[in-house]
Order: C-alpha cells, then sequence, then structure tokens
C-alpha cells in the first residue's frame, strides 16, 4: 500500500514537473538599454536543475518584435556576431548570458523602454516548456 | 694559470662589460616601466582622417585633436552587445580620470554609414558621455582611414526584414597628444588598466613620446 502510496505521490510530481516550469533557476536578468530603436542585448545567468540534459531554444517578450538568441565571437582580432540555434544547460552548471559571449538580441521594441523597468521575457525550452523572466533595463554603462 | 688564460679571463671579462653597458644603454633608452596595455608605438601612422563629426555635421580631421590623448574605436550602432560594452569601457576609464577626462577623447567611427545617420550616431554617443565622439564618413573617407590602421570590417546577408550583422575590428588605437600611435586595447583589458596607462600618457611632457 505504501509503494503504491508512493509511485502515485511520484506520478504525481512528475506530472506537475511536465506541466509546470522547467527546473531552472535565472538570476542577473538584464537589458542594457540603447536609444531609439537600435537592438538590445539581455544578459542572465540560467542554472538548470534538471535531472538530464535541457536545451534553451529561444526567447520572446511582449515589448519587442523579436528575440533571438546570439553569441559575439572574436577571431583574429574581429568581432562578430553569430545566431545560435540551442544552448545546452548541463544539469547543476550555471551559463553566463553576459557581454562579449552569449546574450539575447532584442528587436523592434514595441513600445518606449526605461531604465529601471522591468521586462517580461519568455525563455523557451527544447522539451516545449517556457519560463517567464524578468528583466530589468539597466543604463547603457550596465548601471 | 697560463698567461694565456689569463688573457681569455679579460677578454671574456671584457666581452661581458660591453654586453652590460649595452644592456644598460638599451634600458635607458626605454627608461620607463613597460606599458600595461600593448605598446605599439611606431607601428601605425599618425592620426589623421577625414570624417563628419555627429554632434555638429561638421568637417572633422585627425589633427584637430591634437593635445588630446585620443582612442580610435570602429564599430556601428545595431550592435547591441559588443560595441556598447566596448564603448562602456572606455567611457568608465576616461571617466575615472576624474578633471583629467577632458583631456581624452573616445572616437567611435561607424563602418556601417549606410545605417548610421549622423543623427543616430549623434544620439548613441550621447547616450554613452560627452568623451564619446561620434564620427561618420564617405565610403571614400572610411576606406582611406581604415585602410590607414589596416582595420577590417564586413557585411553579413541581409534578413528578410534588411537587418544584417557587420563585424569589425575589435582594436582600440591609442594615439597620443602629438597624433602619435602607442597603445592597443584589446577586449580583455579592464578599465583600471586602460585608466592607469592612460594616466601615464596624459603625464608625458611634448616630446616625450619617443
Amino acid at each position: 500500500m505504501k509503494r503504491v502510496l508512493f509511485s502515485v505521490l511520484m506520478l504525481g510530481m512528475v506530472m506537475v514537473a511536465c506541466a509546470g516550469q522547467p527546473p531552472v533557476s535565472v538570476s542577473d536578468a538584464r537589458i542594457r538599454w540603447l536609444p531609439g530603436d537600435l537592438p538590445m542585448a539581455g544578459y542572465f545567468v540560467i542554472t538548470s536543475q534538471a535531472p538530464g540534459p535541457l536545451r534553451l531554444v529561444g526567447a520572446a517578450s511582449p515589448d519587442f518584435g523579436g528575440v533571438m538568441l546570439h553569441r559575439s565571437v572574436e577571431e583574429a582580432g574581429m568581432a562578430r556576431m553569430v545566431h545560435v540555434d540551442g544552448v545546452d544547460l548541463t544539469p547543476g552548471q550555471s551559463v553566463a548570458f553576459a557581454p562579449g559571449g552569449y546574450h539575447l538580441m532584442l528587436m523592434n521594441r514595441t513600445r518606449d523602454l526605461h531604465t529601471g523597468e522591468d521586462v517580461p521575457v519568455t525563455l523557451q525550452f527544447g522539451d516545449g516548456e517556457t519560463l517567464v523572466v524578468s528583466f530589468r533595463v539597466t543604463g547603457v554603462q550596465g548601471e | 694559470m697560463t698567461d694565456a688564460g689569463v688573457t681569455a679571463v679579460r677578454a671574456s671579462g671584457l666581452r661581458l662589460g660591453v654586453l652590460l653597458l649595452a644592456g644598460l644603454l638599451a634600458a635607458c633608452g626605454q627608461n620607463e616601466p613597460p606599458w600595461e596595455l600593448r605598446n605599439i608605438s611606431g607601428l601605425m601612422p599618425t592620426l589623421d582622417f577625414t570624417l563628419t563629426g555627429a554632434s555638429d555635421g561638421a568637417t572633422v580631421h585627425g589633427k584637430d585633436f591634437r593635445g588630446k590623448v585620443v582612442l580610435l574605436y570602429f564599430g556601428y550602432t545595431h550592435c547591441p552587445d559588443v560595441c556598447p560594452t566596448t564603448l562602456a569601457l572606455l567611457s568608465h576609464a576616461v571617466k575615472a580620470l576624474g578633471t583629467s577626462a577632458d583631456q581624452v577623447r573616445v572616437l567611435f567611427v561607424s563602418v556601417d554609414p549606410a545605417r548610421d545617420t549622423l543623427d543616430q550616431l549623434k544620439t548613441y554617443a550621447a547616450a554613452f558621455g560627452p568623451e564619446i565622439v561620434g564620427l561618420r564618413g564617405s565610403e571614400a573617407e572610411l576606406k582611406a582611414l581604415t585602410k590607414r590602421y589596416r582595420v577590417s570590417y564586413g557585411y553579413g546577408k541581409p534578413d528578410a526584414s534588411g537587418a544584417y550583422e557587420v563585424s569589425h575590428s575589435s582594436a582600440v588605437y591609442v594615439f597620443d597628444r602629438e597624433g602619435e600611435i602607442r597603445l592597443l586595447i584589446g577586449s580583455t583589458d579592464s578599465a583600471a588598466v586602460i585608466t592607469g596607462d592612460l594616466q601615464r600618457l596624459l603625464a608625458e611632457t611634448t616630446g616625450a613620446s619617443s
């Protein structure tokens, strides 16, 4: 009886996990403001607590016409951006989206944005799960 | 010891002395501790260009900046990550100079004049601070400047909306008050390191750059 109850409980937890948010934590989520309608970069640190591999495959925001996963690369003194299809998250390991590396490129803002306000960004994962994260708009100096 | 042996020792002592003297002279020639940033003195021509200033639309020449320490950087405004990161770093490093900050200018030259209008560049540069000078050139002016400093740039294929990426040199060139090339700032250099070397450059008296 106890075993059955335990199994039911486990099943319940698994179902909650499937239906809910992915087991990831996100910190230091911010968007560096730029003037006009220039594309801006979003930065954050993401850590997966999933038991197995998890893949971040995209992002979207109601405040932007488009959000893309990007990575800045420097080769032979040349800087350029490359589009990234996805970023694999290893359980327990943090991946930093940070200046000069991985970043979200947020394009075509749908409204005026100001330093200090929060913008919702939905992170999309390979298994179809999503997580809404609040990104703080910082000044150009990242302050 | 034989006479021949003594002579040999004396000869090698003399040689050592000459070597030491040469070493000392070489050290005197540099007479300064090494720079924190990469020293590229003499490796590039003096600061010279003709461009248009974004702040007022006036023609700007390289020699207009004689008397200031100049940081030269190439980028574009539709660059969400690397360009603002670099400009924020340079701006931070220059502001840390305090009252001397006014003696330094960061020249941000657009390698994407098709999208970077003067107005756009003006707003962009102003967002970082008064030490950032937005500059735009015609294709010929930009070509002349980038060729002079061996800076390369290129354009990616436009997407469905017409947006495109620009690859550009990540280097920042530092010129002294006389317009002579001195240092190279790389992407791993910290604001503190940059501020330190800028202080040294600012402290130099005219004619001490060689």
